[in-house]
């Protein structure tokens, strides 16, 4: 039932407005407004400079959805979550709960990890690159053997993905950390009387206790592994006999909007991407309930 | 206390990592900035993609600001970015006062009005006179459909065969002359990459992506065109061609494999002794003047394809790609004046000289390019401008929108395949097959 505002929360809520004004405005303007020009940009042929617009339908949706490399692409973008969501989680899990026990150097070590957050992208890529080169890097170097790491469609997919899991452990466990910090002691105490501690408490308490954390991050992880863009394009040279097997739908995007100028075509691969994480959001949310565990 | 520590560290990394986003936003404001120079300030903005050529054109821009009193601040932004930015400052409006104009998107520039029309600039003034600069470059910039002039040469560059001479003395191989021809060039290559075998050298080191400076020359002294000269179609599916490319593909078989060129880059292989010869454009000479062995390298003339078979270079046996840059203005600088003082400036005889003496550049203008000859002390760097004076030249292949089936013939469906499987004479033919169909159809598509 809605109850009729008072005077006093009529002004209360003219104030609030006030105050989201600023926000509203900056997600209207850079936000909003892209959104829509992009949805009715997918249905044109886009002239040079933003200029000449032509409406063509569905053209350029019926292209996209039936050209391989547009699978592929969403194919290659998938199995890099498939990496890096699943271990930069359990990695950065692991990492947290060893980090949360009193141990000497401990911050340290969890600046250690949380570096990598630190760097810029391109500068962690152009580093990665040259770890994994054939003639000169360092490991097959170290280790004596002559691996195409980033050339190999085979292994290319993992070598990128290992980057992205390298370069969000940090991120990742510093989230668990939080939500460690949270679960009252007591229950390690009461546990511990009953004679469960170590890796039976991890399973019985601090799993289920952590599950909201653990989905958030889940969540946004998924999102972020398929907007997936800056290691692909910073590692691997345009020439490169992997790239298909391994450039992201965003590469895609990134190649016909902004290296071939045709922004129609680039919009509609993107609106592919968007339709796809709404799929992948909507499961999500459903699933929730049943995974994770309210207190 | 140790809670406090965390805090402490977590802020600190928070304020790092935030001095880094600022670090490159601003430095992202910083060239969209020079996106906005035409604030009246008084100061123009210009931009230019190579920063080899920074000292010498500030140099020569620093002259005209005594003359014309208006201060000239020159922007680098790499070539990728530059035409992403470019393009976003044309779309919104905001473009730099001056800056370089290239064959890839000329057309599109010109057609769209974006840039500022020169041609009533040109007849009032004394110092230009079209006449004086390569054709090429001059058409390359005049508009299709309104004959107008947008922008003017700065430059012209050329090609030529960069060797080792130490890989060369190493395993007693005479050293290419002007008088090979790509046969020799095969041979020579496949001795180095037999020889070097164990040492991990390679005689020859080409990609997809070496074009303008590699194969494209190759399929020209053969006979084929990339482009043909009207700018509406191909050859590269011709037996011509295609008989060039077969010439390439049994380089292919002893030079570095694709993969390699491909990670670690044909320049970087060269410079660290692994390959024995490439091919590069005068734009890059300075690169390997100011590299750490650069005593032992040595340019020869690009070779020739000995079509009609009797041992010497003919007309036409001999070809070079060239390409010129163009000084342009935005058609809404608040400036145009100046603006164009500053392009005919750079574009007239003196700075033109300067520009070649001082290693910058060889010129737009036609006979002033002895004094670039000279400009690297110790390094012999004739054979680019021989190449026009013993070869022949054909302008960089380009239609209105380059970009797109240039990409294309570097990748799989190009030329990647036959790259990667050089010691199969049919796959090279297929390739070229497939590239005379996505020129087209790029073709057909603008």
């Amino acid at each position: 039932m809605k109850q009729k505002m008072t005077v006093a929360e009529k002004r209360e809520a003219r104030w609030a407005y006030l105050f989201v004004f600023p926000t509203m405005l900056g997600l209207i303007v850079l936000n909003f407004y892209p959104f829509f020009n992009t949805i009715y940009q997918s249905f044109c042929k886009t002239g040079d400079f933003g200029k000449g617009n032509k409406l063509v339908g569905l053209l350029n949706y019926k292209m996209v959805l039936t050209r391989a490399e547009t699978w592929q692409s969403l194919w290659n973008t998938v199995k890099y979550a498939i990496i890096e969501v699943p271990f930069g989680i359990v990695i950065a899990l692991l990492l947290a709960v060893l980090l949360n026990k009193k141990i000497a150097g401990r911050s340290i070590y969890r600046t250690i990890f949380f570096l990598p957050m630190v760097c810029a992208p391109a500068a962690v890529a152009m580093v990665w690159k040259w770890l994994y080169n054939t003639q000169f890097g360092l490991l097959n170097n170290v280790f004596h053997t002559r691996i195409e790491w980033i050339s190999n469609p085979k292994i290319a997919w993992i070598s990128i993905g290992i980057i992205g899991v390298w370069s969000i452990i940090g991120y990742n466990m510093v989230l668990f950390i939080g939500g460690l910090q949270e679960i009252p002691g007591d229950y390690y105490e009461a546990a511990s009387i009953d004679g469960a501690t170590g890796v039976r408490a991890f399973f019985n308490i601090t799993l289920p206790l952590l599950s909201p954390t653990t989905f958030f991050i889940v969540q946004t992880r998924i999102i972020g592994a398929l907007t997936i863009f800056d290691l692909m394009f910073m590692v691997m040279d345009k020439t490169n006999v992997a790239l298909p097997k391994v450039q992201s739908i965003v590469y895609l995007f990134y190649q016909y909007a902004f290296t071939n100028g045709d922004k129609g075509y680039g919009a509609t691969l993107v609106m592919v991407l968007v339709a796809f994480i709404m799929i992948i959001t909507f499961i999500l949310q459903k699933a929730e309930k049943h995974i994770v565990y309210h207190n | 206390m140790k809670r406090k520590l965390l805090a402490a560290t977590l802020t600190t990394a928070m304020v790092l990592s935030l001095a880094a986003c600022g670090g490159s936003s601003s430095s992202s404001s910083g060239t969209a900035a020079s996106g906005s120079g035409s604030s009246g300030s008084g100061e123009l903005q210009v931009n230019i993609w190579d920063n080899n050529q920074l000292a010498g054109l500030q140099q020569i821009a620093d002259e005209w600001t005594e003359e014309s009193g208006v201060k000239v601040k020159i922007n680098v932004v790499d070539w990728d970015n530059y035409w992403t930015l470019l393009e976003a400052g044309a779309s919104g409006g905001q473009m730099p006062d001056v800056f370089w104009m290239h064959s890839n998107t000329a057309q599109m520039y010109m057609e769209n009005d974006l840039l500022l029309n020169l041609d009533d600039y040109i007849a009032k003034d004394d110092a230009i006179d079209l006449a004086n600069y390569y054709e090429g470059v001059v058409e390359l910039y005049n508009r299709d459909d309104n004959g107008s002039q947008y922008a003017l040469p700065k430059d012209h560059d050329t090609i030529a065969l960069l060797y080792n001479k130490a890989i060369f003395d190493k395993y007693s191989v005479e050293y290419p002359t002007d008088d090979w021809t790509w046969e020799d060039v095969r041979d020579a290559a496949t001795k180095i990459s037999e020889a070097g075998k164990a040492d991990g050298i390679y005689g020859y080191a080409i990609n997809t992506s070496n074009n303008q400076d590699g194969w494209y020359n190759i399929i020209y002294d053969y006979g084929g065109q990339v482009i043909t000269e009207d700018h509406k179609g191909t050859t590269i599916g011709s037996d011509e061609a295609k008989a060039g490319m077969e010439m390439l593909r049994q380089i292919l078989e002893v030079a570095a494999p694709q993969t390699v060129v491909a990670e670690t880059g044909t320049d970087s292989l060269f410079n660290s002794g692994l390959a024995a010869m490439i091919t590069q454009g005068s734009w890059m000479i300075n690169t390997f003047y100011k590299a750490e062995h650069h005593d032992d390298y040595a340019w020869a003339m690009l070779p020739y394809a000995d079509v009609n078979g009797n041992g010497q270079c003919d007309k036409g046996e001999r070809y070079s790609a060239y390409n010129g840059l163009g000084w342009a203005a935005a058609a809404n600088t608040a400036n145009p004046d100046a603006a164009y003082s500053l392009i005919s400036y750079f574009c007239s005889e003196k700075a033109q000289k300067e520009q070649a003496a001082l290693g910058v550049t060889m010129g737009g203008m036609k006979g002033i390019s002895e004094d670039f000859a000279n400009a690297f002390e110790g390094m012999d760097v004739s054979a680019f401008t021989r190449a026009e004076e013993e070869g022949e030249l054909f302008f960089r292949p380009y239609t209105r929108n380059t970009t797109v089936w240039e990409d294309a013939l570097q990748q799989n469906g190009g030329f990647l395949d036959a790259w990667l499987n050089p010691s199969d004479p049919a796959v090279m033919a297929k390739a070229c097959d497939n590239a005379q169909k996505i020129i087209e159809d790029a073709i057909a598509a603008e």
